[in-house]
Parts: C-alpha cells; structure tokens; sequence
C-alpha cells in the first residue's frame, strides 16, 4: 500500500469497497440491473408499517438531499420486506459513505469505480446519480472510468503473469 | 513462479530500455522504488504491449481533474474488488 494515508484512511477505503462490492451483489441478485420484475416485490413506503416506515422517510430524505429525487430507491424499499436487513445495511451506508479520514466525495467515486470494476448497472446509475448531483462532470465520470479500466488491465496481467507483489508498505 | 522469466531491466534496449528508464523515474518519485516494478517488467518481452499500456498509465494516471491520492484511492478499490493482490 503506497497510498499516502494512514491505516484509518487504508481501513475506510477497504470498508468502501466491500460495501460497494455487496451492495452491487444484492442489486443484482435482486434483479435491478435488469429491465424485468425484481426477485422481491419492493414494499411502498405509504404503505409501510412502523418498522420499517421511519426508516424509509429517512432514507427518503437522504436521497432527496443527495440527488434532488423525491423517490425511496427500490433496492431500499426491497429490503424493507425485512426490517432488521434494511436497518443494518442503511446504518452501514451511513457510517461508511459520509466525510471521515477520506472525503464523502472520494468514497463515492470510488464506490462509483467498484461498481463499474464488477459491472453492476444499478449501482453505477445510484452512485452516479449522487456524483452529479454534487456537481462531477462527464470528465470526472470518465476519469472514475479510465482508472478502472487501466487497473483492471494491469490486475490481469499480473494475475495471468503470477507475478509477485515488489511494491512494499512505505 | 512466474508464467514466463521476467526480463531484467539492465539488459534491455531500445524502446523497453526507454520505458523502463522512465517507469522507474515514476516509480522512484512517486514511492521511492529502486527497480522497476514486476508489473511493467512483465510486458518487456512486447514492446508494443509495454508501449500501449504505458501510453495509457501516462494518459489515465498522470493526467485529468483528480488528485493523484483520488485516482490511487480508486484503483486500489478495483484492484481489491479485482481480487488482485499484486
């Protein structure tokens, strides 16, 4: 690691990336990268039953605020079939994706990467949605890009070359 | 073990010879390394390999509106969803 941050930064980034990486997982064993009916039907917000209502005005409130949309993502309303699920993954979201020894908008485009590096649609269009609205251009999407692309390059060639690791800590 | 031997960047010539000279320029700046790295020498037995990637490590690491710390940030991510451990 030659990042130049320290182990806090090191441990945030790594907690970003399995986030992204399962959040990427769920939405696309739930069907949402796709175009037909989700695997579990998402539950309606106003219809929702006190334990897991609150919860979904909040999360309604954090997507207005981080892209201007007034709806409950479906993959949020999904897991409100299952209370203790939707809490955990939410208070997860939060802790992990907001300012911390790393930026929320560095989390994010690196989010947006993993998302892009395992080729999760949904979650490229939720993390994107949020970049835009903080004001990432079409370079900056494109540099997200560009990083993944390059690195997915040079990871296969050392995967498919068994090369050893000669980039110490320092 | 290696798939193929790795060529050793002092012998080598020509356009590898001026890669390698300047990725380990790079290298030595950027994390104080005193060789160059594994990954670049695996491509020295293909110039023209070596040339295209280092053409776009140059125009996709080194150039654009990120910091360097924001592109590493996201290509360490890749790399660890990659399940690369180089």
């Amino acid at each position: 690691m030659r990042l130049g941050v320290d182990a806090v930064g090191v441990t945030e980034l790594m907690g970003v990336t399995e986030h992204a990486r399962a959040m990427s997982t769920v939405a696309g064993a739930l069907g949402l990268d796709g175009e037909g009916q989700p695997l579990v039907r998402p539950v309606d917000p106003a219809a929702a039953d006190a334990s897991a209502g609150p919860m979904l005005s909040e999360i309604q409130e954090w997507h207005r605020a981080a892209t201007g949309k007034l709806d409950v993502p479906v993959l949020w309303r999904i897991l409100a079939r299952n209370p203790y699920y939707l809490e955990a993954t939410w208070r997860k979201e939060q802790a992990l994706m907001g300012d911390g020894a790393l930026s929320a908008r560095d989390k994010r485009r690196t989010a947006l990467g993993v998302a892009m590096a395992v080729r999760g649609r949904y979650m490229i269009e939720q993390h994107g949605a949020i970049l835009r609205h903080a004001g990432d251009i079409d370079a900056d999407v494109l540099e997200v890009l560009g990083v993944v692309d390059h690195y997915t390059t040079l990871n296969t060639l050392s995967d498919a070359m068994q090369i050893e690791s000669d980039i110490r800590p320092g | 073990m290696t798939t193929i031997p790795l060529p050793d960047p002092a012998s080598a010539i020509g356009k590898v010879r001026e890669i390698f000279d300047a990725v380990l320029a790079r290298e030595r700046r950027v994390f104080g390394a005193t060789s160059v790295s594994n990954i670049w020498r695996c491509m020295g037995h293909s110039p023209a390999l070596l040339e295209a990637n280092w053409n776009r490590s140059r125009a996709l690491m080194q150039r654009g509106r990120f910091t360097p710390l924001q592109r590493e940030l996201i290509a360490t991510a890749v790399s660890a969803a990659n399940s690369c451990h180089y």
